[in-house]
Formats: C-alpha cells, structure tokens, sequence
C-alpha cells in the first residue's frame, strides 16, 4: 500500500521537476531571462579613443586664424575635450551650460550637424575651427551658406515648412518656460509664416540657397548682425 | 560656470550666427572689447619652487589673493617673480584650483596648516570639490571637537562658574553626575532604586512555597503582598520626586517634557498612580494587570545612567530602514513559501497545514533555522520545499545581520554628516556665490549672447516669480490680457497694455545713459556677485525688475541698444529723433519688426 503511495508521490515529484526546468530553459532560449552575467562585460567598449589633430602649420592655412588664435582654441577645445573630439552627448552638455533656462539639446544637435561636416558622428578640432573659420573670418556670403546648411536639415539644398518649423521649436525649447510675454504654442509656427513669407519669392513651399542668400542680402538688419561677432576672439 | 566652458564662449556666439536670418527683432550691440592683452606667463616662486602659469588663468577669480592686485605686494624685482614664503606643497593644489576650477583637499596634509594657507590666498573652504568636501568636514570636525574638548577640560578644572542660579546647577547635577559629590551621590541612589524596582517586579510572579495551610503554590507577590506594596510604593516616590526635580531644573520645560527619557519616566510611575485609583475593582483588574507590565518600562530608565545604551538606541532608530527591508524580504519569502508548503501538503492526510496563515508559522521556524518540530510536512515535494526555505533562511537572515552590524558605525557618522551637510547648504551657497565671481568680460559677452536669443525669439527672459504674476494677472484681467496677447502674437507689435511695460524698462536707460556708463562697470561686478546664485535672476532683472539695485545692472545691455538707435543710419525715420522719444523708440523699433 505504502510503495504504491509513494510511487504516485514519487512521479508526482518528478513531473513538477521536470515541468519547472523545461520551462525555465523555454524562458532562457526565448531570451527573456538571461542566466549568464557576462553581457555586462561585452558592453565595456574601448572608450578611451586618442584623436590628434593635423599639425599647427596645415590647419593655419586651411583656415583664417592665425597660429596663436589656433593655440588658444585648441587648449579651451581640449580642456573640455581631452579625447580630442566632441561626441553629440558632450557637444550638447556644453552648448546647455550656456543657456541654463531653456532646453538647448534639439538645437545643439542641428548645430553638431553642421559642424560635422564630414558626418561620421563626431567633431574633431579640424571640424570645430574650420568652422569657427567661416562663421568669424568667412565672407557674408560663406556665413549665409553656412546657416542654410543649419537649417537644411537633410541636406538636400531646399529648407522647407516642417525643417524650418524644427529648427524654430528648438530655438523657442531654449528660451525656457519663464519669459516674457508667455510663450506660446503657436510662435514657432508663426515665426515660420513670417520667414517662409519673406524668403520664399516665388511661393513654392521651399527655400532654396539662391531665394535665400538674395533676400538676406537685401535686407539690413540681417547683413549687420552677420557682422555682430568679428572680434569674438 | 566651469572655467573650461568658458573657453566655449566664443564658439557659441560665433554659433549665434545661426540665429541671425530668423531674428524677430535687431540685435544688441555686443559688448565692448577691451584690447585683450597678450597672454603672459607669470613665475611663482614659493619658498623656492617654481610655477608657472598664465596670466588669465589666474585672473579666473579676482577676488583671491592671486587674481587681484594683492599678488603686487609680493612681486620681487630682483628675480622678477612673486615671491611667497609659504609651503609649496598645498601650494599646488591651491594653483590647481585656479586651473581646473576644483579645489581638492589632500588626505595627507593637515587640517590647520590647509586652513591657514586657504585664508592666506583668499580662498573660501566652502567651494571645495565634492569629492573632498565630505573628508575636509570630517576632519575639521574632529579638529574643532578636539580643540572643543581640550577647552571643556580645562573649564571643568576651573570648577563651578559662580554665578550660577540654583536651578542651573541643580540642571547641571542631574546631567553630569561628576561634577558635584551630591550629584554622584543621587545617581547612584537612583540607579539603586530602578535596579531594586525591576528585580521586585520580577521576584513578584516567582512561586513561593505555599503558606501553611494552603495546598497550592503561590506567586511571592501575592504572599507577602504588603512587602512588596511598600517597596513599590518607596521606589515610586522617589521617581516622583526625581521626575518633578527634573521638571523644576529643566531650562525648557516645554522641550523636556516631550523629551524620550521624561516620557520613559512619566510610563514607569503612572500605573503605580492608576493603580492607586481603581483599587479592587473586579471588572476593570484585567486592565490593572496588563498597566503593571509597563513597570518593566523602568528599565530604560537605566539609559541615562549608561551611554552605551543611548547610542544603541540611537544607532537602531538610524538603522530602522535597514532593518525594515530586512523584514519586508523576510515576509516576503514567508509568504512565498507558506503559500508552497500549503498547496504542497494540501494533498496528504492529516496534515498541519491547514491554511496559508497556518503554514507562516512553520515557514517562520524553519527559516529562522529554530525547528520546532511542530508541523513538518509528510509528502515528498513538501520536504523539497522544506530544505529549499531553510537553506534560503540561513541565507536571508545569517547575512545581512553582520552587514546591518558594519552598517551601524557607518550609518551613525553617515547620519551625522547628512544632518551637518544640511546645515552646511547655507555655507555652500556663499561658496557658489564666490566661485561665480568670474571674469567681468566673460559675463558681459555671456549677457550679450542670451540678449541675442531674446532678440531673436523676441521674447524676454524672466524668472519665476514674475513669470508667475504674469502668468496670474493674464488670467485674473482676462478681457484686456487675452485682446493683448492676441495682438502681441501679430507680428511681435504690442498693443498698449504690453508696451507700458516696455516703456518703463526703456525710459530709465536712456535718461541716465551718458554719465555713469563707465562707473556701471564698477556697479556690475558687487551686483552680479549679489545676484549670481540663480543665472536666470541675473538675466531677467535685465528686463523686468523694478528696484533700484538692478537698475543700474540693466542699463548696461539697454545702453547699448540705445546706442543702435542713435549712431547707425536710421532705416525708418523717426528712430533717428532725439532718445527722449523712448516709447515711440520701443513702439517703432517693434514696428520694424513686422516689417520683417
């Protein structure tokens, strides 16, 4: 009577067993539990990475700056920076130290683009002064390319509404909640109207560099204020 | 600010160009450069070591010893170089805080001689890097507690200050029994008369033999009911007399009376008084009974007699979220197992578990490795289970208990420190403040910069308290408020509610603009350090800000659009008037702008 008991409890056990180990193993294939906590280590990638400039001689001709000037941007460039490029994450922690108020992310990332000329996803010290070279030293014209590719977001020689609308929320995201008057949720989009309406001479719904470096030129205010930062350094 | 970011300002600015074909508004002059001087090396010899830096590095903080002038009055001309005769060792990291910003503490050096070289060089502690404010503290602490206590032996050396009221010194006896002989005297007698009090207690439910005459045993307290009654009522009397003592010398009645140890007090001789109240009735001696246990309270009246037991009592409240979480995992893998054991038994026969609760017993003792032997389960799977909870109790319960025991020290001085940091926040800030004291021209250029972006966006930065009110009056005005923002959002021309505003801000610069614009700077420099904890304050008084100190704050950047107004040809007409015109300038220069 007792083996016959036991036996059924016996199998009982050992289908509970078996039943809570396939299923656990069920689990670990399909990837949802992970046994193993070597995955932590596969993520410690190289990240110290030593970039070096070109030499003093060559970025002195390349760009308008003089050696010295060249010395005291590298020592503040490599201060911040001692890897020796900017990734996005640090380039947009150090733009948002300037404008504590407002969220400056979106805009610093345009402004990483356009200064990553290359595109491979970081600055180097040759992106960075080549080009603070056209925005401080570059003629009007150059500067006025330069902000058309800020604002050309793909790149693809037209601004239109919706790129201009996303450089214009990023620019109010960093003015910050608290001004004066209150911001509204349609100023971007207004300011967008007031733009496109200005640029945009033959009211096709896009911008192209031609539209846009005719009508800057042709008005005052813009052609002085693009004069505002000569003597920055 | 970090001193490295500044090096960014001349990137971000030249990034403002960005901003110039979408401006709403002109922009703002930018700040006057004065010709930057080229930056030299500067030699500082320290009793005979040699740094060198730049001249602008040390410039970083003008208000130290080093960016100031102050550093002429040690400039030899012999050797043309600054000579200090100080230590060179905690020179260099004072030099490092000039370079990275930081001010590091060294673990080696000690705590006096880094005081002393910090005030020398006009360095406030407070701006210490985190990474070693805790340790300085620390150690300034124990500085400070040891010169504390050389001064207290020698206070208590000098005896008792004599002019002391009576109700002082007897405050005095009771807490520091070492200082008088009558004082030593009573706490002994006190202590004596709570160490008779518990054993009493106890002694009284021990069974004696039985009185002739009776069959069954008695407990002592009822045999010799009187004795016991008188000794209780002795030990009771004089609590009574301590606690009113207590009461009299206590220099805040109120603080005392809330106090753990007067509460312990008051709970030790309270049942003896209700007790006296209900005398022998029947109905309510089941509660007399349960008040007596709380006599056994008297025994934490020995805390005051013992330190150890204080600190235990302290160290435990610290440690209860310690110990909570111990006991939140331990009821949680209770129930876990209870409710395994329950549905593991449910099959066999006659079996103990009857019920999850039932089962929690069984899990308690099993985990806590004790076995009763009570309950134990009868199937195969129930014993799996059984093995597998006590395996797991050993392990929940053996080892966090030496950890919660390391923890105790560590989590006292943590506790310590977090209060003292607290306290601290208030120095802190003062340090902020004085780190802000950055260059004039950084500032100026900075200003200039967030001026764009406001010109820009043609919207003004303010705070939050203004920003508040704004944002109150346009709903509380409602009819005005909404016809002005409605016309506000056409074109960036105000309409007459929003333009007083402006006029106000506008007209003050331009009456005063000539004179004092060179004597501003002067004004700058004590009134941004006054403002500067908050950079958002500093920037809205430029615009909104009524009071006379910030005035003179915000003329600087209006100053410079007025300017605008005067020198450059005019684009429309009536901006080349005279600057009296100040709110046809702010109306006409917001016109221009729909002419955009």
């Amino acid at each position: 009577m007792l083996s016959v008991e036991w036996e059924i409890e016996g199998l009982q056990t050992v289908g509970i067993v078996v039943i809570v180990c396939a299923s656990l193993k069920l689990l670990h294939l399909l990837g949802l539990i992970d046994f193993s906590e070597d995955s932590v280590e596969d993520e410690l990638e190289l990240a110290t990475v030593r970039y070096r400039p070109e030499g003093l001689q060559q970025l002195e001709a390349q760009t308008r700056f003089t050696k010295k000037e060249l010395q005291i941007f590298y020592r503040g460039f490599k201060n911040e920076c001692p890897s020796g490029i900017v990734n996005e994450e640090t380039f947009k922690e150090i733009y948002s130290q300037f404008f504590p108020q407002g969220d400056s992310t979106t805009y610093a990332h345009f402004l990483f683009n356009a200064f990553d000329t290359d595109h491979n996803g970081s600055v180097s010290f040759e992106d960075f002064v080549s080009g603070l070279s056209i925005l401080l030293r570059g003629s009007v014209q150059e500067k006025l390319n330069w902000a058309f590719n800020l604002y050309d977001i793909n790149k693809d020689g037209y601004i239109t509404k919706e790129e201009m609308l996303d450089i214009m929320k990023a620019i109010y995201d960093m003015m910050g909640k608290c001004t004066y008057p209150a911001l509204k949720d349609e100023a971007p989009r207004q300011h967008v109207e007031i733009f496109f309406q200005k640029m945009d001479k033959n009211k096709d719904g896009v911008v192209t560099i031609d539209e846009f470096i005719d009508c800057c030129q042709n008005d005052e205010n813009i052609m002085r204020s693009m004069q505002l930062f000569e003597n920055v350094i | 600010m970090a001193a490295g970011v500044a090096a960014w300002l001349p990137f971000a600015r030249a990034a403002a160009i960005g901003w110039m074909p979408v401006a709403s508004a002109p922009m703002p002059l930018a700040p006057r450069e004065k010709r930057r001087t080229q930056d030299g090396f500067i030699i500082i010899n320290v009793s005979g070591t040699k740094f060198q830096t730049w001249r602008s590095t040390l410039e970083r903080y003008p208000d130290t010893l080093l960016g100031s002038t102050e550093k002429d009055f040690f400039f030899n001309e012999e050797i043309n170089e600054y000579f200090f005769d100080r230590d060179p060792d905690i020179f260099r990291h004072i030099l490092n805080f000039y370079r990275t910003g930081k001010l590091h503490y060294p673990r080696h050096e000690c705590i006096s001689a880094y005081d002393e070289e910090l005030s020398f060089f006009g360095i406030i502690p407070e701006i210490i890097g985190d990474c070693c404010y805790e340790e300085y503290k620390d150690r300034r602490r124990e500085n400070a507690e040891r010169i504390q206590d050389d001064a207290d032996d020698e206070n208590n050396k000098e005896g008792v200050m004599p002019d002391m009221t009576l109700r002082q010194s007897m405050w005095r006896a009771f807490e520091n029994p070492h200082t008088s002989t009558l004082a030593l005297v009573f706490y002994y007698v006190t202590g004596f008369f709570i160490a008779v009090s518990v054993i009493a207690n106890v002694v009284e439910t021990v069974p004696c033999r039985a009185s002739p005459g009776m069959i069954k045993d008695l407990p002592c307290g009822e045999r010799y009911a009187l004795a016991f009654f008188c000794l209780d009522t002795a030990c009771v009397m004089i609590f009574t007399v301590e606690y009113l003592l207590r009461l009299i010398a206590a220099p805040s009645r109120y603080r005392f009376v809330r106090s753990v140890m007067s509460i312990i007090d008051v709970v030790a001789i309270m049942p003896y008084y209700i007790g006296l109240v209900m005398t022998d009735n029947e109905d309510v001696s089941g509660a007399f009974v349960t008040l007596r246990v709380f006599r056994v309270f008297r025994i934490f009246k020995f805390s005051r007699h013992s330190q150890g037991l204080r600190i235990l009592g302290y160290t435990l409240k610290s440690c209860a979220s310690e110990l909570g979480f111990l006991l939140f995992s331990l009821t949680m893998a209770i129930i876990i197992f209870a409710t395994v054991m329950f549905y593991a038994e449910k099959g066999s026969t006659a079996s103990k578990f009857t019920s999850i609760p039932a089962a929690f017993w069984y899990t308690i003792v099993t985990m806590t490795t004790l076995g009763y032997g009570d309950m134990v389960p009868k199937t195969i799977v129930g014993k799996i289970v059984g093995s597998v909870c006590s395996l797991s109790g050993v392990l929940v319960i053996a080892l966090p208990v030496p950890v919660i025991v390391s923890n105790f020290s560590r989590i006292y001085h943590q506790n310590q420190r977090a209060d003292k940091r607290r306290a601290q926040k208030a120095s802190k800030e003062a340090g902020q403040a004085f780190l802000s004291k950055t260059n004039l021209s950084f500032e100026k250029e900075h200003h200039h910069l967030l001026h764009c972006l406001e010109k820009t966006t043609n919207h003004e930065f303010v705070d939050e308290e203004t920003y508040e009110k704004n944002c109150m009056e346009v709903s509380s005005v409602n009819p005005p408020g909404s016809r002005c923002s409605s016309i506000s959002s056409q074109h960036g021309l105000t309409s007459t509610c929003c333009s007083r505003r402006n006029k106000k801000t506008f007209r003050l610069p331009n009456s005063n603009m000539s004179g004092s614009h060179a004597g501003s700077l002067q004004e700058l420099s004590t009134i941004q350090i006054r403002e500067r904890p908050l950079i958002s304050n500093s920037r809205s008084s430029l615009n909104a800000k009524m009071e006379d100190t910030v005035q003179r704050n915000s003329e600087h950047p209006y100053v410079t659009s007025a300017i605008i107004s005067i020198r450059t040809p005019p684009v429309t007409s009536p901006e080349g008037n005279n600057t009296s015109d100040s709110p046809d300038y702010s109306q006409r220069n917001i016109v221009k702008v729909s002419a955009l």
